[in-house]
């Protein structure tokens, strides 16, 4: 290898980056705002089932990017995105994150849309004390006494209470089926469910889990037919689960109503499903109609990459917008003083509604409510809650 | 019982799909005497290059079938004096780690060329199924089975009733003492590199319209190939079918009748059964005679 400039620069940076463990935290700081950029990590899956949905995280912080660039940057620098690949799984994540957290120069990292990975790096989280921006779901994630994580879409417990209440109140159905994935995010997401179904005095007829990447959902097809449950509220991981799940629910003639989670409404979803989602609910944190900010994050989306936009790429847009103003107004790359930047942030319009933060890191407190409507995804109402 | 036959249906459809990609694995196990930890990407390879003619080129569905059985021939070519050639006098386990390699190699090659948005493949068939009685049988199912049966048939012609076949199955049994017989060794393992990767290309377009074109697609189904392959008795034909279907039939009842998210855990449960109490599978026979 030759012996360049850059490299030497860039060895000294390695060293200084190793030798800087030992430091007082004042002194990290200052070296990481010694630099030309100030970095951001973003842990994303580029490989393994969520490698679509990570270029849609990857766009959506791009797009940001490039406008706080534009607006001058952050603290008179401009941002950098360093991405570390996850594989879509929880050892990757952890790996991806380490990698990330062993760069004395990154200020703040973007970590997963799926709740499992975040919790798979919650401990490396807590000892490398820096702001971590998710997008996962769980409603544990912020309440497991772990200060740097900061949700940018509303989580489960929101998202169950909207299905609730639009199955029950809306169309009139007290019967349900609540199908869900087995990972931390299906499992949390059909807890809060049924909790929310008790609430509002409907029952669960049949609570059915299933593994990720299932070929076939015959059986809880079938189970789904016998329970007579009058409609279906879901949680579900993959889009592809999603597509072969609504297709042999069609086929096998079951035609109740179905509210899902999010993941009903992705661009993926709809692709892969087609007209076996056509008439389905979905609560979306990401809708285009919902809100003037919605919809210039959905041009601004289409003008640059020529596809629809979904909940994959808002958060990430959103997280880096908020992480640019709350530096911003921090004043410096403190940890600390970025985090209570970000805990400040009240009535910020972003692409997946108004972010006001609370203390435990939640930046949303509400869904929307919108139909599949012959594959269009149409918005029909958004319910916020005060708590 | 309406719902006997449904998961039976549904059972023997996934079954099929197992059985046709173990079969490429008994195939070059039986040539080679390593597992081809490749065999699940074949089927992604020629699921990918059927969107690629049949979606994004919009050639007619048969055009792009048969094109897309070319290029899996083609693969199996590459892939026998890429991976398996070069290391033919070595033990078995750097031609296994071989293709391990392959198989990384191939996924995330198709994952630059192609990108990893799941893709969707239509059928054969314009509808969707048919409904007999309380039973709907899906079309693509009902092709897959046919499919599987008939490659069960000419299988069985080809190795019992054809010169070459004879030939693949002394190449199998005894290399060196079909060499001296004046076999063409390389060549018989080339033609069964070539039919195992036809064989997994067919499996996986089969099963592209119901499981969607996706990277991770191939190594999916390998998974309980794999499985069946063991069960049924690691290089036999007949084993590597009825393991298949079995596999596929005990999944899907285990999920109806006792727990869904254990789906998998029956498959490899009766994998574990098998390697505890007959490890050389249901027809092992043949290991023995070639021990």
């Amino acid at each position: 290898m030759a012996i360049t400039r850059r490299s030497v620069l860039n060895g000294l940076a390695a060293g200084a980056g190793a030798a800087s463990f030992g430091m007082p935290g004042i002194l990290r700081s200052a070296i990481a705002q010694g630099g030309s950029t100030l970095k951001v990590g973003m842990v994303l899956p580029v490989t393994g089932p969520g490698a679509d949905a990570g270029r849609f995280a990857l766009n959506g912080a791009k797009l940001a990017l490039e406008a706080v660039n534009k607006a001058g940057g952050v603290l008179g620098k401009p941002m950098e995105l360093v991405t570390e690949d996850d594989q879509t799984t929880n050892p990757g994540a952890v790996l991806a994150f380490s990698k990330l957290a062993s760069q004395p120069d990154i200020v703040a990292f973007l970590g997963s849309i799926r709740s499992t990975q975040n919790h798979a790096m919650a401990p490396d989280i807590l000892k490398t004390a820096k702001p971590v921006l998710f997008g996962g779901t769980d409603p544990v994630l912020t309440h497991m006494g772990n200060p740097w994580l900061f949700r940018f879409r509303p989580n489960d417990s929101y998202s169950a209470r909207v299905i609730a209440d639009y199955g029950v109140n809306s169309l009139g159905k007290k019967k349900w089926a609540v199908i869900h994935s087995t990972d931390a995010f299906g499992t949390s997401g059909a807890k809060a469910l049924n909790d929310a179904l008790a609430a509002s005095g409907a029952s669960t007829a049949i609570d059915q889990g299933y593994s990720n990447q299932s070929q076939d959902f015959t059986p809880v097809v079938l189970a789904i037919k016998q329970s007579g449950a009058e409609v279906i509220g879901s949680y579900f991981t993959f889009e592809n689960d999603l597509g072969i799940f609504a297709r042999q629910l069609r086929q096998l003639g079951v035609t109740v109503p179905w509210v899902g989670s999010p993941s009903i409404t992705n661009v993926t979803a709809l692709k892969l499903a087609g007209p076996s989602l056509y008439g389905t609910y979905g609560v979306a944190d990401y809708a285009e109609d919902s809100s003037e900010a919605s919809k210039s994050f959905g041009t601004a989306y289409r003008n640059a990459y020529k596809v629809a936009p979904d909940n994959q790429s808002s958060w990430t847009f959103d997280a880096v917008t908020v992480l640019a103003l709350a530096i911003n107004k921090a004043g410096k790359t403190d940890p600390e003083a970025i985090r209570q930047a970000i805990l400040s942030v009240k009535g910020h319009k972003g692409a997946e509604g108004e972010y006001n933060f609370d203390q435990n890191g939640d930046g949303l407190h509400g869904y929307n409510i919108v139909q599949n409507d012959k594959g269009n995804i149409t918005f029909s109402k958004r319910v916020d809650f005060k708590d | 019982m309406d719902l006997f036959l449904q998961l039976l249906f549904t059972g023997i459809g996934i079954g099929a799909v197992y059985a046709l990609v173990a079969l490429g694995f008994v195939l070059i196990f039986r040539a080679t005497n390593v597992v081809n930890f490749a065999q699940g990407e074949f089927s992604m390879v020629a699921a990918f290059l059927m969107v690629v003619f049949a979606v994004d080129l919009e050639w007619p569905y048969w055009l792009s079938f048969l094109l897309a059985l070319g290029g899996m021939a083609l693969l199996g070519i590459i892939f026998n004096l890429g991976v398996y050639y070069p290391l033919r006098h070595r033990t078995y386990l750097p031609v296994i780690i071989s293709t391990i390699g392959a198989s990384i190699l191939l996924a995330n090659t198709t994952l630059a060329l192609y990108g990893p948005q799941p893709q969707v493949l239509q059928g054969w068939f314009e509808t969707q199924g048919i409904q007999l009685g309380p039973v709907f049988l899906d079309s693509q199912y009902l092709l897959i089975i046919a499919v599987t049966a008939v490659l069960v048939g000419f299988q069985y012609w080809f190795f019992e009733h054809t010169l070459i076949g004879k030939k693949l199955q002394a190449t199998s049994q005894d290399k060196e003492m079909a060499s001296l017989l004046g076999i063409p060794v390389a060549g018989m393992i080339m033609i069964t590199f070539v039919y195992s990767a036809v064989l997994g290309g067919i499996a996986g377009i089969l099963v592209a319209p119901i499981l969607f074109v996706s990277i991770q697609m191939g190594s999916a189904i390998a998974l309980k190939a794999f499985a069946a392959t063991i069960i049924g008795g690691f290089g036999d034909v007949a084993g590597a079918i009825i393991g298949g279907l079995a596999l596929g039939v005990i999944e899907t009842f285990g999920a109806a009748y006792i727990s869904v998210p254990y789906k998998d855990g029956f498959a490899f449960l009766v994998l574990v059964i098998f390697l505890v109490l007959r490890p050389q599978g249901l027809f092992g026979e043949r290991i023995a005679e070639k021990a």
